[in-house]
């Protein structure tokens, strides 16, 4: 990746990446990642000033995905914004946001309060208590589990094998979500894997960046990246299943901070549906799945399509025998992250969705498949279907066998 | 027949600092220009306002001049200047002898030359080279051509003097040794006409001796090219120079956006002998290197190339000026009153030189109406409120952009327009945040002629896309407002294009050419604007 990052000389002005952001298609006030970014980003160098259209741009990545010159345009973005929101005062619910490990930890301390958390936050929603934080209180928001993944974890039996594989669970799967994380493992131990986990992995950072972190997001980074380096010495790969996390590990990492290793340990971390469709390309994935019968449609989240992996979810649910599977293709659902969470966001938020709940509804499923735990949270209440993980599907045909 | 009192001849620098000159001294001046304001050497040249640093050891006299200048310049500019300040770097390269002799010039002119630690150059400055080994603080500045010589003409109008552009001065009339006039040849109809006047002011740079040479005298001027490298953003935010005998290529100025790289110096044939070359262009890049180690990295915008009026003083000629930088010669001398040329100089001493031609006029009125250029703004401040109405329309960095390149009046003519209507809103350039507003504005006045004459006036083009977005969008606003003055639509894009095209092809590596070719895809391909594809 380019050493100076900040260089905006890649752009051609080409203007593709404009037609191509969702937010730019619904906000007319917003000028869109091609000014937002490296055009701006020239006079920026001439005079910081603040540039209120920034705060539009949910950093989903689609201007990236689609410029031809490689500009890491939102990445323009996310820095310019931090510069311009340093020593301002910092809303509560941007903080909030930013921070959700720090929360998720003080819940896990404490049997049962996860519940209260999860109780307290729908009341304070009634009671229009997160509006005035800034969260919106028609956003769905992740709730807390009561155990978390590394506690469940713990007390799985494991097979051991010779071949290991590090499990990164990132924020969502540790508090919010760990039956996925417990997912991953029993689908790597059915290939011939065991799973190691590092309790001393820190948040990626990505919400840290989108609020404006960037120093703390910096701190994490440099903490996780000694911690891979120091797994991929012994040559065991590293697993996310989180397509935000491993942006983040794969690709911002190198595009905002400077640590020895993190180009290498890029190369050393997998998305769980990647390993697993990498595994079935060497003729090394377990096929032996049991009947699945079940009609879905998958949503591509916009942080994998960035990682230029393909689509690695469908190439390993089509092999599900009875499982009919279809690509929605229908664009960005709007939650970004945290971005759909904010009250003057939800809005802009739902709008982006549109084309994709149209699809869903259009298509009739009940279940949407997706690799990202705030896409499955706008699925779910924008189209009102469920919405997993796609390694939910394959531990599911494992058990049907 | 038109009379007045003075012409002055030349819209550079030294023209339009003299127009304005007269005027606040209440003569009755016209300026007359061959092509467009600042088309000589004061838009093909560097950008550099002079510290006198890079003299202080060779010739102390033009570094005084320079600070003195500078100091006044900073002030009555700002809306053109940019008070950025300059390092004077040594680097591995340069001798360390030179840097105690520079140390005591710079002191013997009354230079700021504070010294700073490498870390901390360093940290103000990330893209240099880790390399130097000593970095000393000067007060250089940064000044936009365009903008100055656009600014010196506003603020000399509002003084009562006239204009006239694309207007050539073909002949100097007089009668029994006294000028009595000029003859001018309209550059668009070729049509020929005289105005009257008693004085004539010399004001072309490189031109001088071809100018004299129309009214059969002689001036030694010897046209020296120099060549310099526009980059696509700011690569520092400070003037960057060589601490060791100057020489070629060993600057970087940031101006605005973009960064220019220069210069070389060789004898040029003629005063519009301005192709670059790709040798300079790679020459001054193995000269850069030196300073900015990633050199190759940043995307070059442009070469371009100017002409330096340099003067060679016959020995035996009489009346000469007082400063070895500049010239004025009182061509009485030489058996023709009422005719003086002012040649030599720097851009950063333009203020300077026009007191001195001005001084010279006056004498002979018996104007004692004392010379205040040095006190007086060259164009107001915009009010606060103003300002505030201006960033309700233009993106963030575009409203301060638009108030320095219009000046107060100009940007408030603009911003009623843009609150009256909703359309002139759009960005016509969003490289360099040009509202379409402010096209017209620019199309409007009466020395635009050529969307050329647009873009120097507004930025327009010059950023990133060096044209391939803003040029049919402007096209196309000139045509719906009835701006283009008869001209052909087409032709309007392929002289526009033409033009940027010019200094592009020396740079046509990296980024350069794939933008380069998105301008051909958009300008051959799909407006097959050279017929290439048939009905
Ligand atoms: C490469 C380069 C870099 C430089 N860098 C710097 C720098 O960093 N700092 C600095 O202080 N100085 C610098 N200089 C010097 C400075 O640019 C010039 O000294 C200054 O711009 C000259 O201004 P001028 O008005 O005298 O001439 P010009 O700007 O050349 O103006 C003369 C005008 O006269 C017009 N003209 C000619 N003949 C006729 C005619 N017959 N009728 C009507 N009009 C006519 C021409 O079209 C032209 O517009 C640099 C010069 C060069 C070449
Ligand atoms: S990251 Fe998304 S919202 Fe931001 S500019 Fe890019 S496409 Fe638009
Ligand atoms: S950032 Fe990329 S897509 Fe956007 S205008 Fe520039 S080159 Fe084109």
């Amino acid at each position: 990746m380019s050493k100076h990052v900040v260089n905006p000389d890649l752009c051609t002005a080409c203007t593709v990446c404009v037609a191509h952001c969702p937010v730019a298609e619904v906000v007319r006030e917003y000028r869109g990642p091609k000014l937002s970014g490296p055009a701006s980003e020239r006079l920026r160098l001439l005079s910081p000033q603040d540039d209120a259209s920034l705060d539009f741009c949910s950093n989903c990545k689609n201007c990236d995905i689609s410029c031809p010159s490689g500009v890491p345009i939102s990445t323009l973005n996310m820095k310019a914004r931090a510069k311009m929101w340093e020593g301002k005062p910092e809303p509560q619910g941007r903080k909030m946001m930013a921070h959700g490990e720090q929360m998720g930890k003080l819940l896990a301390r404490f049997p049962g309060a996860a519940s209260i958390v999860n109780l307290g936050m729908g009341l304070g929603k009634s009671l229009g208590m997160m509006d005035m934080v800034g969260i919106s209180s028609k956003a769905p928001l992740p709730s807390y589990a009561s155990t978390t993944f590394y506690k469940q974890f713990k007390s799985f039996k494991q097979k051991s094998f010779d071949k290991k594989v590090v499990f990164y669970p990132g924020c969502t799967i540790n508090f919010n979500q760990p039956e996925i994380g417990m997912d991953v493992v029993k689908v790597l131990q059915a290939n011939g894997y065991e799973v190691l986990v590092d309790e001393e992995f820190v948040c990626c950072g990505s919400p840290l960046v989108v609020g404006g972190y960037l120093g703390e997001a910096n701190e994490n980074a440099r903490k996780n990246t000694s911690l891979m380096n120091k797994w991929r010495a012994k040559g065991y790969p590293v697993i996310t299943a989180c397509t935000s996390c491993g942006l983040m590990l794969k690709q911002e990492y190198q595009e905002l901070f400077h640590h020895e290793g993190m180009d290498k340990n890029a190369e050393n971390i997998y998305d769980i549906m990647e390993f697993l469709s990498m595994l079935d390309d060497e003729d090394k994935l377990n096929t032996n799945f049991g009947q699945v019968n079940d009609t879905m449609l998958y949503h591509a989240p916009c942080h994998l399509r960035a990682q230029g992996m393909g689509l690695p979810a469908l190439d390993v649910l089509s092999l599900i025998p009875g499982y009919r599977i279809e690509n929605a293709a229908a664009g960005c659902c709007g939650m970004s992250g945290s971005y759909g969470m904010q009250a003057n966001k939800r809005e802009i938020s739902l709008k982006v969705g549109e084309k994709l709940f149209n699809r869903i509804r259009q298509a009739g499923v009940k279940s949407v498949v997706s690799d990202c735990g705030t896409c499955r949270l706008q699925i779910g209440d924008g189209a009102k279907v469920q919405a997993i993980h796609p390694v939910q599907i394959v531990a599911r045909a494992y058990a049907a066998k | 027949m038109e009379k007045v009192t003075a012409i002055v001849i030349g819209g550079g620098a030294t023209g339009v600092g003299i127009l304005r000159d007269l005027a606040m001294r209440g003569v009755d001046a016209m300026l007359i220009e061959q092509r467009d304001l600042a088309h000589g050497t004061s838009s093909r040249y560097h950008g550099l306002l002079h510290s006198g640093a890079r003299y202080a050891v060779k010739d102390a006299e033009a570094g005084r001049e320079c600070i003195e200048e500078n100091t006044i310049l900073r002030r009555i500019g700002r809306h053109c200047v940019e008070a950025t300040e300059g390092f004077f770097v040594r680097t591995v390269e340069d001798p360390e002898d030179f840097e105690a002799k520079w140390v005591e010039g710079c002191k013997n002119c009354g230079i700021s030359a504070v010294q700073i630690s490498v870390e901390e150059a360093l940290r103000l400055e990330p893209n240099l080279s880790p390399k130097i080994k000593a970095v000393y603080r000067v007060p250089d500045a940064a000044i936009d051509g365009f903008r100055m010589v656009w600014q010196n003409v506003a603020s000399a109008r509002r003084y009562g003097a006239k204009v006239r552009t694309y207007t050539e001065v073909v002949r100097i009339n007089s009668t029994n040794g006294q000028v009595t006039g000029v003859t001018v040849r309209d550059y668009f109809t070729g049509q020929e006409y005289q105005i009257a006047c008693d004085f004539v002011i010399s004001a072309v740079g490189s031109w001088a001796g071809e100018l004299a040479a129309k009214a059969g005298l002689q001036v030694g001027v010897q046209p020296d090219k120099g060549t310099l490298i526009a980059f696509n953003h700011r690569i520092a935010s400070r003037v960057i120079n060589r601490l060791h005998q100057a020489s070629d290529g060993d600057i970087f100025v940031p101006h605005g956006s973009i960064t220019i790289l220069g210069t070389t110096s060789m004898a040029a044939d003629k005063a519009d002998d301005t192709e670059p070359s790709v040798e300079e262009v790679k020459k001054l890049l193995n000269i850069g290197r030196v300073l900015f180690e990633n050199i190759d990295d940043y995307r070059i915008l442009r070469a371009f190339t100017g002409t330096r009026p340099l003067y060679s003083a016959d020995p035996n000629a009489k009346g000469r000026g007082a400063s070895r930088g500049f010239v004025t010669l009182d061509h009485a001398h030489d058996g023709l009153k009422g005719f003086i040329s002012i040649v030599g100089g720097k851009f950063t001493t333009y203020r300077l030189m026009a007191e001195k031609a001005v001084d010279m006029v006056c004498e002979y009125l018996g104007n004692k109406t004392p010379c205040r250029t040095a006190e007086e703004d060259i164009v107001e401040d915009p009010s606060e409120a103003l300002m505030g109405r201006a960033k309700k329309f233009f993106p963030v960095h575009g409203a301060s952009l638009a108030a320095s390149r219009l000046g107060a009046e100009g940007l408030s003519r603009v911003v009623d327009k843009l609150e009256k209507q909703p359309s002139s809103r759009q960005l016509v350039c969003e490289c360099e945040n040009v509202t379409l507003a402010e096209v017209e504005e620019a199309a409007a006045d009466p020395t635009s002629f050529t969307l050329s004459d647009v873009r120097r006036k507004t930025r327009m083009g010059m950023g990133t896309c060096q044209g391939a977005f803003c040029t049919y969008r402007t096209v196309g606003t000139m045509v719906a407002n009835d701006l283009t003055n008869g001209q052909d639509s087409k032709e309007l894009l392929k002289d526009f294009i033409e033009a940027r095209w010019k200094g592009i092809r020396h740079v046509l590596w990296g980024n350069a050419i794939r933008e380069t070719e998105l301008t051909r895809g958009i300008y051959e391909g799909t407006l097959n604007v050279n017929g290439a594809m048939k009905k």
